[in-house]
């Protein structure tokens, strides 16, 4: 048995106890979809507003912001569905100890950490999110060109690739600041960013978000490939973001883990 | 007789408040790596307005908003924000639903003076902070600074005190909904969305679409963020605003106050309900 078949076991049992627990709380299910729905609005109020007083966002009309808010969503829904409660419990087992009962499992601790929990109810926000995007898309009147499907498929897997990496970085700074408990407050400030085209930013904040916080890849690539706005060179500079993301957050992991000497250590 | 009861009730009310304050402030100190994130959180929605606006504003004023006048009010908004920000509903959630709430029952001082305490030593540091900040970028940036005028700053500190105790019942009152439903936060976040618009949060009242605008004047969400801010930047100017903005803080801070007095003593009868 290779490693991922057995990852790929491990993690099939894992979602499949977590189904099991979740159907009992039905009711959070129907309390999480109207929550959705209500902050969706609210964005597209958000949105109709600026539009009241002005034709276009950075370029971008009425529809192709809307068609990335519901990217924005689908991403928020990924990151509810597994990161927050995953990876996003990193923090509290350092500091209780917890890990140690993660770091004797024959599993890859990363792998364990990041995909333990499935809130499946959340899914729902990925779902709304992209039929968002989907009924902005026909709104704007295009075609979509097959390339233009692929190009999306492949950005979208970029943005939860650099939102995952920007979560390891966050949670693995738990093993410097174990006093810090609200590391993800900070992944939600900056997030909030991506809700619009970062063309719509001054030139300063910009730079901040394609450069130093790369949120930019997360929404705009992934918009701009359904807008048509994406060239074949910044899919490819978006695919190598992707994977450089992943990389470095490996590498960040292993030396993170270094640092961890058990609670009371 | 022992010395305690020599004292007057107020000298008693005064030190307890005190060593809530006292205690509150050196919790805060633990965690002052955990409050600075909470800073960043809170200046990112203002912040991330002001970009949006900025941009919209390259062509010219917006409604009479010049780029200028945005910087402005979203500084503003940052700092009455931090100043009046309420999270008492989670705590009250985890009070009731940990049984954090019991040992809170038996003391000699309701479990709102420790709120108010935590409150006031959270958000003296931290708003001085972002005030700090918009300072020393007044300093570099021209746009940001506002006419120095003692009068207006002092109503505007009073506006920024009335309106911190009114969004701190709203929220403190609709928590105690905890003590008959388990869903008491999401009133509190269904409220937070609304004042987006509402308080002016994501925009000054003005832009607003009129009726939208409207109907904010008979809530109370204008008065615990747009009226302060814009008593700060200077678009209240007649006494007929003020006394309005005034008035109206007034009424909704009593109308709070009584809803939250309602609803704690049958709260607490239902409590106890459950529990005995």
């Amino acid at each position: 048995m290779t490693r991922f078949t057995r990852a790929m076991i491990v993690l099939r049992a894992f979602w499949q106890l977590n189904w099991l627990e979740e159907l009992q709380y039905r009711g959070n299910f129907v309390a999480s979809l109207l929550g959705t729905i209500f902050w969706l609005v609210m964005a597209m109020l958000t949105v109709s507003l600026f539009f009241r007083h002005t034709p276009q966002l950075g370029g971008w009309g009425y529809w192709d912001v809307v068609v990335l808010l519901g990217i924005f969503n689908a991403l928020a829904g990924v990151v509810e569905t597994v990161l927050r409660p995953g990876i996003g419990h990193l923090p509290t087992d350092v500091r209780s100890g917890a890990l140690d009962l993660v770091l004797v499992r024959p599993v890859d601790a990363q792998f364990y950490v990041s995909f333990r929990r499935l809130d499946v109810w959340r899914l729902a926000d990925v779902m709304l999110g992209l039929a968002v995007s989907g009924y902005a898309f026909v709104q704007t009147g295009r075609a979509i060109s097959a390339w233009e499907l692929l190009a999306f498929a492949v950005t979208f897997a970029v943005a939860i690739a650099v939102v995952y990496a920007i979560w390891v970085t966050l949670m693995s700074l738990a093993f410097w600041f174990v006093a810090v408990e609200n590391m993800a407050a900070l992944f939600d400030a900056v997030f909030e960013a991506a809700r619009y085209p970062v063309s719509a930013y001054p030139g300063a904040l910009r730079f901040l978000f394609v450069y130093l916080i790369p949120i930019a890849w997360t929404t705009t690539i992934p918009a701009s490939a359904l807008t048509g706005r994406l060239n074949p060179a910044l899919a490819t500079w978006a695919a190598a973001v992707g994977v450089a993301a992943l990389g470095a957050s490996r590498v960040l992991w292993r030396v993170a883990l270094k640092r961890y000497t058990s609670a009371g250590g | 007789m022992s010395p305690a009861s020599s004292r007057t009730p107020f000298a008693t009310f005064r030190d307890q408040y005190a060593e809530l304050m006292r205690s509150a402030f050196l919790v805060d100190l633990q965690y002052r790596a955990s409050i600075a994130i909470w800073l960043i959180w809170g200046v990112t929605e203002p912040i991330i307005s002001l970009g949006i606006w900025w941009s919209i504003a390259a062509g010219g004023a917006v409604d009479g908003y010049t780029r200028e006048d945005f910087a402005r009010y979203f500084f503003g908004v940052a700092l009455v924000n931090q100043a009046t920000l309420s999270w008492d509903a989670w705590n009250i959630d985890r009070w009731i639903r940990e049984g954090e709430m019991n040992h809170r029952l038996t003391r000699p001082i309701a479990p709102i003076h420790e709120a108010i305490a935590d409150n006031v030593a959270y958000k003296t540091p931290t708003a001085t902070i972002i005030l700090t900040m918009w300072i020393i970028a007044s300093l570099f940036w021209p746009a940001v600074r506002i006419p120095f005028e003692p009068g207006r700053w002092s109503l505007a500190i009073i506006a920024i005190v009335l309106a911190a105790a009114i969004r701190f019942l709203n929220g403190y009152a609709t928590g105690l909904l905890a003590f008959w439903t388990t869903r008491a936060t999401a009133l509190v976040e269904l409220q937070f969305g609304l004042s987006l618009f509402l308080s002016g949060r994501i925009a000054p009242l003005s832009l607003l679409p009129p009726r939208v605008a409207h109907v904010a004047e008979y809530l109370w969400f204008p008065y615990v963020l747009s009226f302060p801010v814009e008593i700060l930047t200077g678009a209240v100017t007649t006494s007929e605003q003020y006394l309005r903005g005034f008035a109206g803080q007034a009424i909704w801070l009593a109308i709070w106050l009584a809803l939250y007095l309602v609803v704690w003593t049958r709260g607490r009868r239902h409590y106890g309900a459950v529990g005995g």
